[in-house]
């Protein structure tokens, strides 16, 4: 009896959290008719097509997007990692600014988003970057890097002082131990923190919305240009949100193994 | 053998110290190393971070269009919001959202971590699949939300109907608020989850052998075993989740465009800034809103500190 009701809670916390985007891909490939119908059975049972399929690739600049995407998540992410794993490193084992520095740090991501977009917005206007791979790659930097270095921080202070005085002692110098010793150690966190960086900045709309027009378009900003002035072509965008949350679905499966060891944040440890 | 390793140790132990590269030695003595390590960092700190501040403070007291130049005008701007009606509805409502979504989700998560924190058959794929919200693009699911909740033909309201309910009005001006905070429950409360299952499993064993061998009732360990252990990870979660909350913006965008009572404060900046394009009053609100965040979060890190500290 206990067993059932446990299971009953698990499927019901599953249908929660599940259902809503199993109705992206069901509504992509309903027909526009079917989507608009009130008839309950036509919820579930409808004959599939792929028109908006053919719609988005055909008559959207999808393909423009989903490479910007690419691009900008994929090198922000590579110069989030090269910023702010040798800054966790500095923070965790020298405690570097004496506290004050990593809570600045990690108050950038508490910014009220506006704070930095009014100015860079303005600066970036005369540099002539609006509407650019480089500019949104490089806000994506900014984005991510407090959220890097606070994980990151984490990772490092559960990696023990001894191992590296250890090898101080051998002889070895900074440089060699941090090769030899503490990246591989820091390997599996570095991999959960760049993975969080690239679904962060492939979902991030604020930015992209407000830098991007064009020719930079992120495939975010691409969704809501189905929200024309009459109505809202869902079809369209249900295909478009079932193409640009696919990574993610990926990236989820491969998180979720390292997940549990690692969102502790080093507060606890086990 | 053993006394080979130990010459060459002392042979080697000289010349890494020694005089070979003496600049090199300078930079990776500690007092410089760690500077150099967290240089980049300062780079896009002050890049991204200062000079857009200083920037926003500047402008904060100029009015200002992007077109015409600026003309400077003291305090008009601040005084100018603090005076407005709106703005204290809109930080009210901004503060009804952070404490009903907060209070919501730490309560679920609560839950579901302790019902995931034991061993079932397909526990990786089902905790997998929980993990699922909270990565894909909030923009992308607000939108298919909208959807989802529409009056005519979305699907929980054909569902209602079909067992006998009246249709609800999701994105009526009464209700239109709480489901944004739905929408952000819904998003959030995996991530709530897995830090507190990660907590749950690293706790230390022995503690709650003892209260069960003295027989104290389930709700008693939690509250007093399992709650004050968990703390410092609690106190995290609603320091990260009270600045990302602030900056609710997504879910506004996919849904309501700020009408029907769901403007926040983020979404304000982005109307007088980006809409209106009134940098000054923009910059002012940003400028407001930094520091009410500053202020909770310094409060929140410091208590954060604490229970780390006491945790140990």
């Amino acid at each position: 009896m206990k067993r059932i009701a446990f299971w009953m809670v698990i499927f019901l916390i599953l249908f929660m959290f599940v259902f809503p985007i199993l109705w992206v891909y069901i509504t992509s490939i309903k027909s526009k008719a079917d989507i608009f119908s009130l008839d309950f059975s036509k919820l579930f049972i409808f004959r599939p097509t792929t028109a908006h399929f053919d719609n988005l690739f055909n008559e959207t600049p999808f393909f423009l997007e989903i490479t910007n995407t690419f691009i900008t998540s994929v090198v922000s992410t590579a110069l989030v990692m090269l910023v702010s794993l040798p800054a966790a490193y500095s923070f965790a084992r020298f405690n570097t600014g004496g506290g004050h520095l990593l809570f600045i740090t990690i108050s950038t991501r508490m910014f009220p988003i506006a704070v930095a977009a009014i100015p860079i917005f303005i600066v970036y206007k005369t540099l002539g970057w609006l509407d650019t791979r480089i500019g949104l790659t490089l806000l994506f930097l900014y984005f991510n890097t407090s959220f890097a270095v606070f994980l990151l921080f984490g990772f490092f202070r559960e990696i023990p002082v001894e191992l590296e005085h250890a090898a101080m002692i051998d002889g070895y110098g900074r440089l060699t131990i941090l090769r030899k010793v503490v990246f591989p150690l820091i390997k599996p966190g570095a991999a959960l923190t760049a993975v969080f960086c690239l679904v962060f900045a492939w979902n991030e709309f604020f930015f992209a919305f407000l830098f991007t027009r064009v020719l930079a378009r992120t495939i975010s900003v691409g969704l809501t240009a189905f929200w024309g002035s009459i109505e809202i072509q869902w079809g369209p965008m249900a295909a478009g949100a079932a193409l640009a949350i696919l990574p993610t679905l990926i990236a989820c499966w491969f998180m979720q193994r390292y997940i549990i060891r690692g969102l502790t944040f080093g507060a606890v440890k086990g | 053998m053993l006394e080979e390793t130990e010459e060459g140790r002392a042979e080697r132990v000289p010349s890494k110290l020694g005089a070979k590269r003496p600049f090199l030695e300078k930079l990776t003595s500690e007092k410089y190393f760690k500077w150099i390590l967290i240089a980049p960092l300062l780079v896009v700190l002050l890049a991204f971070m200062l000079y857009p501040f200083f920037y926003c403070v500047y402008y904060s007291a100029h009015k200002f269009d992007m077109v015409r130049p600026a003309k400077f005008i003291g305090f008009d701007n601040y005084r100018a919001v603090l005076r407005d009606v709106n703005f204290w509805q809109v930080l009210g409502r901004t503060f009804y959202v952070l404490v009903m979504s907060i209070s919501g989700e730490l309560t679920l998560a609560m839950g579901i971590a302790l019902l995931f924190n034991r061993e079932f058959k397909g526990q990786n794929v089902i905790r997998g699949l929980c993990l699922l919200p909270l990565l894909v693009s909030p923009l992308a699911m607000s939108m298919i939300w909208n959807f989802i909740l529409q009056y005519d033909f979305g699907v929980v309201n054909q569902f209602l109907n079909k067992i006998g309910f009246s249709k609800i009005m999701w994105w009526s001006p009464k209700m239109a608020l709480y489901t944004i905070t739905f929408l952000s429950i819904w998003q959030w409360t995996p991530f709530s989850t897995f830090v507190l299952l990660s907590g749950l499993r690293g706790l230390p064993k022995d503690a709650f052998e003892a209260a069960r061998v003295d027989c104290a009732s389930s709700w008693f360990t939690f509250r007093k075993l399992t709650l004050p252990m968990l703390m410092p990870l609690i106190v995290i979660i609603i320091l990260l989740r009270t600045m990302w909350l602030i900056r609710l913006f997504d879910p506004l965008y996919g849904t309501t465009h700020g009408g029907v009572n769901t403007e926040t404060f983020d979404w304000m900046v982005y109307r007088v800034a980006f809409v209106f394009f009134d940098v000054g009053t923009g910059s002012a609100l940003a400028i407001i809103s930094l520091f009410l965040t500053i202020i909770i979060c310094a409060l929140m890190f410091r208590i954060l500190m604490k229970a780390m500290g006491a945790s140990k």
